[in-house]
């Protein structure tokens, strides 16, 4: 009764709220409906009531195909090196970036690494395949340093994806990735860093005993957001720089619904990979919820 | 308050949950009657009979991401809608959107698909109307100028046909010679010449004379093709029409081309000119846009091409550049004295151009099919209009008009938005190219060549197994595995890896039941071939 009673006390607050709530109802809440596809055989002529029942045929479908685990490791050995690489490096840069006293060259720094991300993957992609051909820009730095003696296709060779996915990954990313932690840094009261100086604490310690604890919610933040989204993978890169001979270690989990799914008009087939993957994230986000809530004194950055 | 709260929630969740869920009867256009507008004649299209005053509307989906096009902005379709009084609105979109209309019950009149074997098409008759009782019904002269190959192709197996297709070509236009070939082996004519005419027809002579380049052009790049992306670009069924690789077995079953001894040997002889680093790596990582640019500059010596209409003008960028060009020659052909079957467009088209049952007046939708399949309206969506984008020149052949030609080359956007010239192309055909006077171009020569070289490939044409079932599924992973196994191939560094790697492929089918899918294919065969005759 009396949590009633503040509702309707409050009720000019509350009805500013509700449009919000209708709108998350109306697109996030009703299309879960969409999900028992997954569990039909739902082609293009078919309503949700005239598509037949199926249980779970789709997913033994996809669990019995060496395609799709072939791509689950490869979206998971792309993911795993991109959050190794790609997480610990966005805040070295970052702390780097925060360092430079010089705003003319720290804006110059700034402007530089986030380029990349606003070129589509389209358009690196190619610039990529001719950079990494025989004769490409890759190869001659290397001839010219030394480290190589004869040109080779790197895209060809499958033992080599993994890591062109990745570094270039993050050169395109790593710069974007600082923006975060920058807007983390300038709200570290600087008298913190004022009286760190008095008492004689050096760069380093400043570093690591006032920024990076400082940071820690941020960068719990960050982790729980990039494990949950380890299978999540990036349809663009693949798509331009798989070929027939990289394949093998190029297909992802995405790329394969693509294939499967999408271009073969299988509804269900798509929608019970992409429930399987959900279920997944949902259960990796959990997780590193709990074990970064120890970063944060017991607190959780989610809930 | 709480109540007001669930109440409003249970209002949003059930008109949420109608939107998606009205199915309302679709088809139902019983009161729907031509009687006050004309009466049905044999001998005259429905459209110049046709007495409706107010114009009608028609909405025309199209299931692919295009640009849609204005309509009655250009020459071409302002004529379509002074002759039939109509004004047509089209929308695009992707399979997804399509299944939101079919599913919702809220459909198009017109519906163009991509595909023959996508489900849409097999089941269409669940959502459209048969184009042979509309013909009955409304327009019987549709009958008359609607090609009955094609309509016999395309009927399911309710013996009626939903969909009328562009592009379709029969037996007849392949062997009439009015479609040229898209597929050539060219080389620089620079080169042939200083070399005597060097032969590739065989794979003893194509790896010694791209040796022979090689030693004589060292900066050339002695042997390149279209490009592969994620598939195997022209080596795996354009290869085999050039060696005339059987369509079928002997009792008219199905046939692994990709398996074929003579093909197979034809890998072998491209794996040993990579060997002799005669095929570059970048060839097969190279997009669209750098194997142009190497065309231009005319970087290969010899190049294997599929699609060269679409080449043309690269190859036109190189004469320009050079003082010489490219032509096409023999190249690689049967050891064994069998013919090169080359392939176009076949009997099953392109765009595929379907009348729902919610058309809201179905005889003019019937009438503009009748209207677009008929040779004035197939001229007018090709050439346009005689007097203003054409004349007959004095051998009674379709020329432009000086002007049209010009802005075509002067600003292709204008000449596009004024003309409209073969730009509403959802029935047009390649049998009208033989209306139009011969132009020289860059690919005459190339389409000269293979004159004579075309043979119908309708038998194994869309014999995959249906979308969605496993089979279906299976198919497209043998289909992915063939094309890394035939690039691979060509790229093997020695015989062994060539061996094992083809002995990997045979592993695969076996482990993906390949010989149960040939039976598929086997009986999709034969259906095609009860549909052929």
């Amino acid at each position: 009764m009396n949590t009633l009673k503040r509702l309707y006390k409050q009720r000019q607050l509350q009805l500013m709220v509700l449009p919000g709530i209708i709108f998350m109802i109306i697109f996030n809440y009703i299309p879960i409906y969409g999900i028992i596809t997954a569990f039909k055989r739902y082609t293009i002529v078919d309503s949700m009531s005239s598509a037949p029942w199926v249980g779970l045929e789709n997913f033994k479908l996809i669990v019995q195909d060496s395609f799709f685990w072939e791509s689950v490791r490869n979206t998971l050995a792309i993911s795993l090196m991109k959050l190794f690489l790609g997480f610990a490096i966005p805040i070295f840069l970052a702390i780097m970036i925060f360092e430079v006293k010089n705003m003319r060259f720290k804006k110059i720094v700034q402007t530089i690494s986030y380029i990349p991300h606003f070129f589509s993957w389209i358009v690196l992609g190619g610039m990529l395949i001719s950079w990494l051909s025989t004769d490409g820009f890759f190869n001659q730095t290397l001839m010219a340093l030394g480290l190589m003696h004869k040109g080779n296709n790197h895209l060809l060779d499958p033992s080599q994806y993994w890591w062109i996915a990745v570094l270039s990954d993050l050169w395109k990313e790593v710069g974007w990735g600082t923006i975060l932690y920058l807007a983390g840094m300038s709200r570290i009261d600087p008298t913190l860093y004022e009286a760190a100086r008095m008492d004689g604490a050096t760069k380093m310690t400043q570093i690591t005993r006032i920024t990076i604890p400082l940071l820690a919610p941020i960068i719990s933040l960050n982790l729980i957001l990039n494990v949950s989204g380890l299978l999540g993978s990036n349809l663009d890169q693949t798509l331009v720089l798989m070929n027939s001979q990289n394949q093998s270690h190029a297909e992802v989990i995405n790329s394969f619904v693509y294939r499967m799914g999408l271009t073969q008009g299988d509804f269900s087939y798509a929608t019970a990979v992409g429930l399987g993957i959900s279920i997944v994230s949902v259960i990796l986000l959990v997780i590193t919820d709990r074990i970064t809530r120890k970063l944060n004194d017991g607190h959780s950055i989610i809930v | 308050m709480k109540k007001l709260i669930y109440g409003l929630a249970a209002i949003v969740a059930t008109l949420g949950l109608s939107a998606c869920g009205s199915n309302k009867d679709s088809g139902s256009n019983s009161d729907f009657s031509i009687k006050d507008r004309y009466t049905l004649n044999a001998n005259k299209p429905a459209w110049k009979l046709d007495k409706k005053k107010k114009t009608t509307d028609i909405t025309w989906y199209i299931n692919s991401d295009w640009t849609a096009l204005p309509f009655g902005k250009d020459v071409t379709t302002a004529q379509i809608k002074k002759d039939l009084n109509i004004n047509v609105k089209f929308i695009t979109g992707d399979d997804s959107k399509l299944n939101a209309m079919i599913s919702g019950g809220d459909m198009p009149d017109i519906v163009t698909l991509m595909d023959k074997t996508s489900q849409a098409a097999e089941k269409a008759n669940s959502w459209a109307s048969s184009l042979n009782d509309l013909a009955k019904k409304y327009d019987p002269y549709f009958t008359k100028v609607a090609n009955k190959d094609t309509m016999k192709w395309f009927s399911l197996s309710d013996g009626k046909t939903y969909g009328y297709p562009n592009y379709s070509n029969t037996k007849k236009d392949y062997e009439s010679g009015t479609i040229p070939v898209n597929d050539n082996f060219v080389i620089r004519e620079d080169v042939y010449d200083a070399l005597g005419k060097p032969d590739f027809t065989t794979p003893e002579g194509f790896v010694k004379s791209l040796n022979a380049i090689k030693a004589k052009y060292p900066d050339l790049t002695p042997f390149g093709f279209t490009t592969v992306g994620d598939g195997a670009g022209p080596f795996t069924d354009k290869l085999q029409d050039f060696l005339g690789v059987p369509l079928e077995k002997k009792n008219g079953s199905f046939y692994d081309r990709n398996l074929d001894p003579e093909y197979v040997s034809w890998l072998k002889a491209l794996n040993q000119a990579y060997r002799d680093k005669n095929i570059v790596d970048d060839s097969f990582t190279d997009d669209g846009a750098t194997y142009d640019q190497k065309v231009k500059q005319g970087d290969y010596a010899v190049m294997l091409v599929a699609g060269t209409s679409g080449q043309g003008g690269n190859y036109t960028d190189f004469m320009k550049n050079s003082k010489t060009r490219y032509i096409a020659i023999d190249g690689p052909s049967s050891t064994s004295g069998r013919k090169a079957t080359l392939s176009q467009t076949g009997i099953s088209g392109w765009l595929i151009n379907y009348i729902t049952k919610d058309a809201k007046d179905p005889a003019k939708v019937m009438e503009l099919f009748t209207y677009l399949i008929d040779k004035p309206g197939q001229i007018l969506t090709k050439y346009g209009i005689e007097g203003v984008t054409y004349k007959y020149n004095d051998a009674g052949k379709i020329e432009y008009l000086p002007e049209v030609k010009a802005l075509e080359k002067s600003d292709n956007d204008a000449y596009n938005k004024k003309y409209g010239i073969s730009r509403f192309n959802y029935f047009n055909n390649d049998r009208m190219n033989a209306l139009k006077a011969p132009e020289e171009s860059a690919l005459t020569q190339m389409q000269q060549w293979g004159k004579g070289k075309l043979y119908p490939h309708f038998v194994i044409e869309n014999i995959k197994p249906q979308a969605g079932t496993p089979a279906a599924r299976s198919y497209d992973q043998v289909q992915t595995k063939l094309n890394s196994t035939v690039i691979s191939l060509i790229r093997a560094k020695d015989d062994n890896g060539f061996d094992s790697t083809l002995s990997s492929y045979r592993s695969f089918l076996k482990q993906n039941k390949w010989s149960d899918i040939e039976k598929t294919l086997t009986k999709n065969m034969k259906e095609n071939r009860s549909k052929l005759n």
